[in-house]
C-alpha cells in the first residue's frame, strides 16, 4: 500500500507538472491516473485532514469560496479545489499536490466541493467532518436523472460519513427530508417567513409532493422555486426552522445584499458581497458550515462581505467602456435567479447568452425551456441587444424569440474572439450568461484580452 | 378566432422542456392573431374535456407516476378516451403518450395499467435511449422532417389499428428495433421527442394547429411566419446527427 501510494503520489506530480508545463489546468487527469495506481489513495490523503464538504446541484462553489475566506482570515492552513473539479480525481490532484510524497498533509482542513453522484463513493473515504447540502434541483437530467435520484445519492454518500455534522437548507423539502432517516446531527439554515416577498408557486416545480406520502405540498411562503414554507397536510412533514436564520433582506443591489442575520443567539445586519437571493442562501449555509466548523461566528460573517467570488460566477470584467459581469447559469434555478437579477438593472444594456451541450454542460438543452426567459420581456425597453453564442447558439436564439423579444434585436455570433472584441467596443454595460464550458472558453477570451487569472489559478 | 387549449398535469408532467411545447402553440397562434385559452389541469383539479380543443400531455419523473395513476382512474381515463373518440386533438409527448397506451410493463415483469385510449403498449428496458434523434413523419402527418431530443427506457409498441407519426432516420425512437416513431390515431399525435418538440419543428407545429382549427371552424387557414429562426435551429441540429 504504502509503495503504491508513494508511487500513485509521484505520477501524480509529474502529470500535474507536465500540463502545467503546456499552459493546462491539470486539475483532474493526474488524480484519475493517481487513482489507477492506488485505488486507497484518496483516503490515505484525507485520514489526517478536517474536511468540510459542500455538495447539493446549485452553489456549490460559491458556497465554498465564502467558507475558505472564513478560514483565510483566521490564519487557519487549508486546501480547496478551486479549479472546480469536483469528481473523486479532481480530489485527489487537489490533496496530492498538498501533501508529503508520503502522503501527509501539509493542511490542517480542507474544503471541498463535491459532485452530487461522485459523492456517493467519495464521503465514505475522505470522511468529511462537516458535510453542507446546498439544494437540489432539477440539473442536467441526462446524465443525474430525476431529482430524487441526486436525492439518493447523497443519501447513501453521507450514510458513509455517520459522523459528520450536516447543513441543510430547511426550506428545500428535498435536502431537508435527508434528515428523516439519517442519524447525523444537523444545523439548518435557511430565510425565515416575512423576510422576503413571497411569491407564488412557479409553473415549474421541482418538489410539488412529498417526498415521504406523496400529497401535495401547501406553502406558507415561496422564497424562489420549490424553496421556503412547505408543509404536507397529510403526513405532517414540514420546514424546520432555521438555526442560521436570514430574518430579512432589507436591501438588495447589483454588487450584493444587506441581509439581517439570526445564528447563536444574536440578530445583525450582514453585507453578502454577490446579488441575488441564491447567494443569501449560499451565505446562510457558509456561515453555518464554518461554525460547525469550530470557528467563531463573527468571522464567518465577516467573510461574507470580503470573499472573493469563483470564476464565472457574477464575476466583474473590465471589458467595454461600462464593463461586463459573466453570470454563469447552468440549470433552469439558477438561471431564474440570473434573468430575476437583471430585473435591478436600471441602465439600458446588453446581453449575451452562451449556449453548449457539452458533457458537462448536460447534452440535453431542453432545459432553456423550462427556464423563464419570458422574464426578459419586461426588461426589452432597457436590453437593446441580445447575442447569442455557443455550440447551440440556434437553440437559444429560437427560446428568445419565442420568450417575446423581436428576432431582430438577436444577433448569433459564435466566434468568442470576435465576440470579445465587440464587447471591448460596447459602451453599455454587457451582461453575459454562458453554461459551464461556454463560460470556460468565453472566460478564456476575455481574460486574453482585459488580463485576469486562469480558472486554475484564482 | 380562437383555440381553448388544455394542459393536462402540468404540475407533475413537465420534464425537459415540455412545456415549451405550450409556448410555440400560443405565439404561433398569437403571431396570426389568433386567440389562445390555455387552462392549467394538475392533479385533483375537474374539468370537461369535451370543451377544449387541443389536449397536451408532458413527460414527467417516476416519482409522482402512482399520484398521476390514481387520478387519472378517478374518471379522467374515461374523459380521454371519449375525447379522442370525438376526434379531440391530442399532443402527447412521453409519458404522456406512453399513459395513452394499455399498460406499462417494467423490467422485471411488474405490469401498470394505463387507460387504453390508444392501441399501444411499453415495456421497460435495462438500457436508456437518450440523445438527439431525428424521424420523418407519415404523409398523414404532413411528412415534415422532425428532430428532437428522446429520453426514455420504455419501448413502446404499436397496435394492429394505429399509425405511427413517422419513421425513424437517426436515433431510436419507439423502441429502437421497427424504426417507428410516435403514433397516430384519430387526432392523437404522441411522440417520445422531448427537445421541446415544436419550437425547432414549426410545420408540425402548424400541422397540430390547423388539424384543431379545421375541427373547430371546419375550415382554416395559417398566414405564413418567418421561421429562418426555427429553420436555422432544426437544420443545425439534423445536420449534426
Amino acid at each position: 500500500m504504502k509503495i503504491r501510494a508513494f508511487f500513485a503520489i509521484l505520477l501524480c506530480r509529474l502529470l500535474r507538472g507536465v500540463s502545467r508545463l503546456l499552459h493546462r489546468g491539470g486539475t483532474a487527469m493526474p488524480g484519475r491516473w493517481a487513482l489507477r495506481v492506488c485505488p486507497g489513495l484518496l483516503k490515505l490523503l484525507a485520514r489526517d485532514l478536517k474536511i468540510l464538504a459542500v455538495t447539493g446541484t446549485n452553489g456549490k462553489t460559491t458556497s465554498a469560496r465564502m467558507m475558505e475566506e472564513a478560514f483565510a482570515r483566521r490564519g487557519l492552513s487549508y486546501v480547496a479545489n478551486r479549479s472546480g473539479a469536483n469528481l473523486a480525481s479532481g480530489l485527489t490532484t487537489e490533496l496530492v499536490m498538498n501533501a508529503t510524497l508520503t502522503g501527509k498533509p501539509k493542511k490542517d482542513y480542507a474544503i471541498l466541493e463535491c459532485d452530487e453522484a461522485a459523492a456517493r463513493t467519495v464521503f465514505g473515504q475522505i470522511k468529511p467532518k462537516v458535510v453542507v447540502v446546498t439544494n437540489l434541483f432539477r440539473d442536467q437530467l441526462d446524465r443525474y436523472g430525476e431529482v430524487t435520484h441526486t436525492l439518493e445519492n447523497i443519501r447513501a454518500a453521507i450514510q458513509g460519513a455517520p459522523e459528520a455534522t450536516l447543513c441543510l437548507n430547511a426550506d428545500c423539502s428535498l435536502t431537508a427530508s435527508l434528515a428523516l432517516d439519517l442519524p447525523n446531527p444537523v444545523i439548518w439554515f435557511g430565510i425565515e417567513p416575512g423576510a422576503v416577498p413571497s411569491r407564488p408557486v412557479p409553473e415549474i416545480s421541482d418538489a410539488t409532493h412529498c417526498i415521504r406520502c406523496k400529497t401535495a405540498y401547501e406553502y406558507d411562503y415561496v422564497s424562489y422555486g420549490h424553496l421556503g414554507g412547505f408543509r404536507c397536510p397529510h403526513c405532517g412533514y414540514r420546514r424546520h426552522r432555521a438555526d442560521v436564520a436570514v430574518t430579512a433582506v432589507p436591501e438588495q443591489r447589483l454588487d450584493g445584499s444587506s441581509i439581517v442575520l439570526e445564528a447563536g443567539g444574536q440578530k445583525q445586519l450582514v453585507q453578502v458581497n454577490l446579488p441575488a437571493l441564491y447567494n443569501v442562501y449560499n451565505a446562510a449555509g457558509a456561515v453555518a458550515a464554518v461554525t460547525a466548523m469550530g470557528l467563531p461566528l463573527q468571522t464567518a460573517v465577516e467573510a461574507l462581505g470580503s470573499f472573493q467570488c469563483g470564476f464565472g460566477r457574477m464575476e466583474q470584467f473590465d471589458l467595454g467602456k461600462a464593463g461586463s459581469k459573466m453570470m454563469l447559469v447552468k440549470n433552469p434555478a439558477g438561471c431564474n435567479q440570473v434573468i430575476e437579477f437583471l430585473q435591478n438593472v436600471k441602465e439600458d444594456f446588453v446581453l449575451v447568452v452562451c449556449l453548449n451541450d457539452r458533457g458537462a454542460d448536460g447534452t440535453d438543452i431542453s432545459w432553456i425551456w423550462d427556464a423563464d426567459f419570458e422574464g426578459l420581456q419586461a426588461l426589452s425597453g432597457r436590453m437593446k441587444q441580445v447575442i447569442v453564442s455557443g455550440d447551440r447558439a440556434p437553440d437559444m436564439r429560437v427560446r428568445i424569440k419565442y420568450a417575446g423579444i423581436d428576432d431582430g434585436k438577436i444577433r448569433v455570433e459564435r466566434d468568442y474572439a470576435r465576440l470579445v472584441d465587440w464587447i471591448a467596443g460596447q459602451e453599455l454595460p454587457v451582461f453575459l450568461m454562458p453554461t459551464y464550458t461556454a463560460m470556460l472558453e468565453l472566460r478564456q477570451a476575455v481574460v486574453h484580452k482585459v488580463g485576469g487569472a486562469e480558472f486554475w489559478e484564482k | 378566432m380562437e383555440l381553448k387549449i388544455c394542459h393536462m398535469y402540468p404540475d407533475v408532467l413537465n420534464l425537459y422542456g415540455d412545456r415549451g411545447n405550450m409556448i410555440c402553440l400560443r405565439q404561433r397562434l398569437a403571431w396570426r392573431g389568433i386567440e389562445t385559452q390555455i387552462t392549467r389541469l394538475p392533479i385533483g383539479s375537474e374539468a370537461r374535456l369535451s370543451d377544449f380543443d387541443l389536449v397536451f400531455i408532458g413527460g414527467g419523473q417516476d416519482f409522482e407516476q402512482q399520484v398521476l395513476l390514481e387520478d387519472l382512474h378517478r374518471g379522467k381515463d374515461r374523459e380521454i378516451r371519449a375525447a379522442i373518440e370525438d376526434g379531440i386533438p391530442f399532443l402527447t409527448i412521453c409519458g404522456g403518450y406512453q399513459m395513452l397506451g394499455h399498460y406499462y410493463e417494467t423490467y422485471d415483469g411488474k405490469r401498470c395499467d394505463f387507460i387504453g385510449a390508444v392501441d399501444l403498449y411499453t415495456v421497460g428496458s435495462k438500457t436508456r435511449m437518450i440523445g438527439n434523434y431525428k424521424f420523418r413523419c407519415g404523409e398523414a402527418s404532413g411528412g415534415s422532417l422532425v428532430v428532437g431530443f428522446e429520453n426514455h427506457s420504455g419501448k413502446t409498441w404499436l397496435g394492429s389499428g394505429v399509425q405511427p407519426l413517422g419513421t425513424v432516420l437517426a436515433g431510436f425512437g419507439n423502441n429502437g428495433e421497427d424504426k417507428t416513431e410516435g403514433v397516430r390515431y384519430r387526432n392523437v399525435f404522441g411522440t417520445y421527442s422531448h427537445g421541446p418538440l415544436l419550437p425547432k419543428n414549426p410545420e408540425l407545429c402548424d400541422r397540430i394547429l390547423l388539424t384543431a382549427l379545421e375541427r373547430k371552424y371546419g375550415k382554416a387557414e395559417l398566414s405564413p411566419l418567418d421561421d429562418a429562426a426555427e429553420k436555422a435551429a432544426h437544420d443545425e441540429v439534423a445536420g449534426r446527427i
